[in-house]
């Protein structure tokens, strides 16, 4: 049952993303009084990059050519432990924070190498700066899940919601402000406006898939959506647990499917008019704004460690 | 029976070394001789080491003529797996050395197969030693033939290395003698084992292992004892910088482990041990790749990657301090697992890492990774093995790395569970610098792989590079192999080690395996390395079915990268420093980079820059305080004994022996006085 649930949840992500960033190319039009595209636009997208050649250039390697793949493969893995309809992780093993936080790792990796692999000047720029967002938002976001597993007990995804979902903290304020500097930690791991800054520039626009076209540029869109996606469902799983599926029955699950699709909804569009009423933030003063984030993140860990 | 096998390897090691030396005036036959040798010799030593670890605990003692001098060696598990981590690297460097050594002819083959053999049989006999004379006597050993093969290439930057090295490894050793004084003055006897049972109190304990620490620090190139790693370790043959960096510096920290584990088990542990332990760790891991990411010096960044490295292993060796001096035996054990589990991976990648950047430099002839780009397509096999070698050092799973310091993070979080609102904080502290650490090393790793590999070539010898020769493809291949089978085998693996880690703590064993995935006791935390892997695999190939199924278009290639409309040329791409500049907008203290980023931030950047601006002294304080003393006193003692004689450094060895003598000498008299 666990397998059939971690398989099917794996696909439905693969073959709903693109539906999730077209609602969302759909709604920012409508906020900018424009008529907008299809909600399934990014559905023809791909479509039609699948038809186009694959370019690449003269020194381009495996790295570039494996990168969209591996991206969606891992995607694919993490979403099969991630709990979505369900409380508890469909695949345990696969739902600790720390290996969710390597795993992530894994593409950016790659993400970095075929920047240069490319050798396109832009390109590796985009590549290094989306690694340097790892260097600011990672410690924040390992010291927010810290604390909340310091007064919750365990490292894993799924046993996490279900304490949280109990209610029966030892310390609910040191978990609410761990939430919530795991929410901003989040939301600068998506790499949305004010924080996209791997193409923070008029040159480095879609930064570093400025090389990539035809069937790989349309995988690559898909995992980012992907991932996206996985992010916020994390945050979901450990902090807003309500109203997923304590058992594994189907009318259980149904229900659990309703609530995380709801919680999803909400969470998008927030993101969205977010992401609709700022501006991009200068790359030099990121590095300065991630402090606040430390900063919640430390304050989360002072109440928990004193059980308030 | 181990041991014997154990003594047979010395004997060849020794054999071999002198059989090189005789035959120094052919350089082929020496080499070969030397590398064979050597072969034999670690192939029968890790055999010894694997009995070891899952044997009985073997003894073997001969009195000599001095009371203080029994040579008592003792093989347990710990020295078991030592030997293991030592000997594999050392059978993948003789191997290595068939071919690479092949670039040192003017330079005395025969002496350096005399010294590098010797340089692994010290190794091996100071593992097992169990009296603290003869531990010193190899240990110096140890000391003087790596300090040879530093200097070997006599180019005036190994030279300076090697002296760098030589005064810190002496000051080590004074720290670590006069611990070991200490506890044979307190017990009347040079034997280890009448340590074990003696309980020293908690001020000549702590005395005791602060030495020792900080002495044996030394040794491993812990912040602020690090100066020396960087200069000296790049400096050797690459095949002897993979067995410094991947082995010797992993002595310092057994020789950690060994005094407070072991030679103190009798004395109480106090907490505030532990939290040193753990703090330094936390330094030598954020401060060492921060300057790693800084070279563009394909070896001195691996070097520094080693500072790094020797920090996350200290915070697992302090977190296991933590726990004993807790009475937690299950988080001690956790703590030393994850400890001796990552000094085990440390030394296979970091081997692995220093051969591929060997290679690198036996074709290109530079070390300098801006001149170098594209090697992926000359040199196959080396970037495969190097590639697999960043994965392992940057922690990605399903990688070998990424378990060990998944072990670490969960004895982090379990201390949080289990201590007071201090060991919390403490705890908390250490999985923040991890954290950094990974995520730089990462960027690191990117850095040189990406600039060494990928792109285009930027210099004539990078574009017309081969691939080495067979016997260095295997060497790579083989420990390549390793780091796999660590990362992937986790289940069978940690039970070893764990086993290893209790017999330290002389406690039983805990369960840190469940089927296929490994699991932290205390809070039934569980990953598991067979199935990420299997699964990534499966995911990875119904994506390329996907692709290639589903996409109409052909593929085509464009000789140039889109540069906004210009001419594409070859100056654009990145190289080294573009990574280290991008990076430092964001760590900018850390490199003393002045700018609108610190200048004017409000109090957390001038609480960050006071803490920053404390690292930096601190860097350098080894330097100033100890280095330069010892070195302008060095220098002074030289200027006299000018006029004793004429500048033989087989005399100075003579002194040194003599003054060890006499120092031991000098502690018979007083301890018979006391008596």
């Amino acid at each position: 049952m666990e397998i059939v649930v971690a398989i099917l949840q794996a696909l439905l992500l693969m073959l709903l993303a693109p539906l999730t960033s077209g609602i969302g190319r759909w709604l920012r039009a409508k906020i900018h009084t424009r008529k907008g595209p299809s909600i399934f636009q990014d559905y023809y997208d791909i479509i039609k990059l699948f038809k186009r050649d694959d370019v690449r250039t003269e020194s381009s390697t495996f790295i570039s050519r494996g990168m969209p793949v591996l991206y969606v493969g891992v995607c694919f893995v993490l979403a099969m432990g991630m709990p979505m309809a369900t409380r508890a992780c469909p695949i345990p093993v696969l739902g600790d924070i720390i290996l969710i936080i390597y795993l992530l790792a894994l593409p950016r990796f790659f993400f970095g190498l075929a920047g240069v692999d490319r050798s396109g000047n832009y390109a590796s720029i985009g590549g290094i700066r989306e690694l340097i967002v790892g260097i600011l938002v990672e410690p924040s976001m390992m010291l927010a899940l810290f604390a909340a597993a310091m007064v919750l007990g365990t490292t894993n995804v799924g046993a996490m919601g279900g304490i949280v979902g109990s209610m029966q903290l030892a310390s609910p304020v040191g978990v609410l402000v761990a939430g919530a500097a795991f929410a901003i930690a989040c939301y600068i791991e998506l790499g949305k406006l004010p924080y996209d800054v791997a193409e923070a520039e008029q040159e480095l626009q879609e930064g570093p898939l400025s090389e990539y076209s035809g069937p790989s540029l349309g995988m690559i869109k898909v995992a980012m959506t992907m991932k996206q996606i996985l992010v916020v469902s994390w945050f979901v799983a450990i902090f807003l647990p309500f109203g997923s599926a304590v058992e594994m029955t189907v009318p259980a699950m149904a229900l659990g499917l309703v609530a995380y699709l709801v919680k999803m909804a909400v969470l998008f569009l927030v993101i969205l008019v977010i992401e609709n009423l700022v501006a991009r933030v200068r790359f030099k003063l990121m590095g300065k704004q991630t402090w606040a984030v430390v900063g919640i993140a430390v304050l989360a860990f002072v109440f928990c460690a004193l059980g308030i | 029976m181990s041991m014997t096998i154990l003594l047979a390897s010395i004997a060849v090691s020794v054999a071999g070394g002198i059989l090189a030396f005789l035959l120094g005036k052919s350089a082929g036959a020496a080499k070969v001789v030397a590398c064979l040798f050597g072969m034999v010799s670690a192939l029968l030593a890790a055999y010894a080491g694997v009995g070891g670890v899952f044997g009985a605990e073997t003894a073997f003692a001969v009195a000599t003529p001095f009371a203080f001098a029994d040579f008592t060696l003792l093989l347990n598990p710990i020295a078991g797996l030592l030997l293991v981590i030592i000997n594999v690297l050392a059978f993948a460097a003789f191997l290595y050395g068939l071919s690479y050594f092949d670039e040192y002819r003017e330079n005395g083959l025969g002496a350096m197969g005399l010294f590098m053999n010797l340089f692994v049989a010290s190794m091996n006999v100071l593992v097992v030693a169990d009296n603290a004379f003869w531990f010193l006597v190899f240990f110096e050993l140890m000391s003087l033939t790596s300090y040879f093969l530093v200097v070997i290439e006599q180019k005036e930057q190994s030279i300076k290395g090697g002296f760098m090295y030589l005064v810190m490894a002496h000051v080590g050793f004074l720290m670590i003698m006069i611990s070991y004084f200490i506890m044979s003055s307190q017990t009347g006897s040079f034997e280890f084992a009448t340590y074990r049972v003696h309980d020293f109190g908690p001020i000549f304990g702590s005395l005791v292992f602060v030495l020792a620490f900080f002495g044996f620090g030394c040794k491993a190139g812990m912040v602020p004892f690090h100066s020396w790693l960087p200069q000296a370790h790049p400096a050797a043959p690459s095949n002897v910088s993979a067995l410094m960096s991947g082995g010797m510096i992993k002595i310092g920290v057994f020789g950690i482990i060994k005094v407070g584990f072991d030679l103190l088990s009798g004395t109480e542990c106090m907490l505030w041990w532990g939290l040193l332990v753990l703090v330094i760790g936390a330094l030598s891991s954020v401060l060492g790749v921060v300057y790693a990411l800084g070279e563009h010096d394909i070896k001195k960044l691996l070097a520094y990657h080693s500072v790094e490295n020797i920090g996350i292993i200290l915070l697992g060796v302090g977190l296991a301090f933590i726990g004993v001096s807790m009475n937690q035996p299950a988080l001690a054990g956790l703590a030393l697992l994850a400890g001796v589990y990552h000094m085990l991976n440390h030394a296979m990648f970091k081997g692995l890492l220093f051969l591929g950047a060997g290679s690198v430099l036996y074709s290109t002839g530079t070390r300098n990774m801006e001149k170098m780009g594209g090697l992926v397509h000359v040199m196959p096999v080396t970037a495969m093995c190097f590639l697999i070698g960043s994965l392992a050092i940057s922690a990605i799973p399903p990688l070998n790395g990424f378990v060990s310091e998944w072990f670490t993070y969960q004895a982090m979080f379990s201390a949080a569970l289990m201590g007071d609102v201090m060991i919390k904080a403490f705890a908390a502290f250490a999985a923040v610098a991890l954290a950094i650490t990974g995520a730089l090393a990462v960027t690191c790793f990117v850095k040189a792989y990406g600039v060494t590999f990928l792109g285009a070539g930027r210099s004539e010898e990078a574009t017309q590079a081969k691939e080495v020769p067979v016997s260095m493809r295997a060497s790579m291949i083989i420990i390549a192999a390793i780091c796999v089978f660590l990362g992937l085998g986790a289940p069978l693996c940690a039970p070893a080690l764990e086993g290893v880690a209790a017999s330290v703590l002389g406690g039983s064993s805990l369960a840190v395996t469940s089927g296929t995935a490994v699991v932290n006791g205390v809070t039934e935390g569980a990953i598991s390395t067979p199935l990420v892997a299997i699964l990534l695999i499966a995911a990875v190939i119904v994506a390329v079915g996907i692709r290639s199924v589903f996409s109409s278009g052909g593929s085509s290639v464009r000789r140039d990268p889109w540069a906004c409309g210009y001419k594409a040329e070859g100056e654009m791409p990145v190289i080294a420093t573009t990574f280290a500049s991008e990076v430092k907008w964001v760590m900018g203290p850390l490199y003393a980079v002045r700018d609108a980023l610190v200048g004017t931030s409000p109090s957390f950047g001038r609480a960050f820059t006071s803490l920053v601006n404390g690292a930096r002294v601190a860097e350098t304080v080894g330097d100033k305080r100890i280095v330069d003393p010892v070195a302008s006193f060095v220098d002074w003692i030289a200027k006299l004994s000018q006029r004793i004689e004429a500048g033989d450094s087989r005399l100075y060895i003579i002194y040194i022996v003599v003054a060890l003598v006499a120092l031991l000498a000098a502690t018979v008299v007083l301890m018979g006085g006391a008596a």
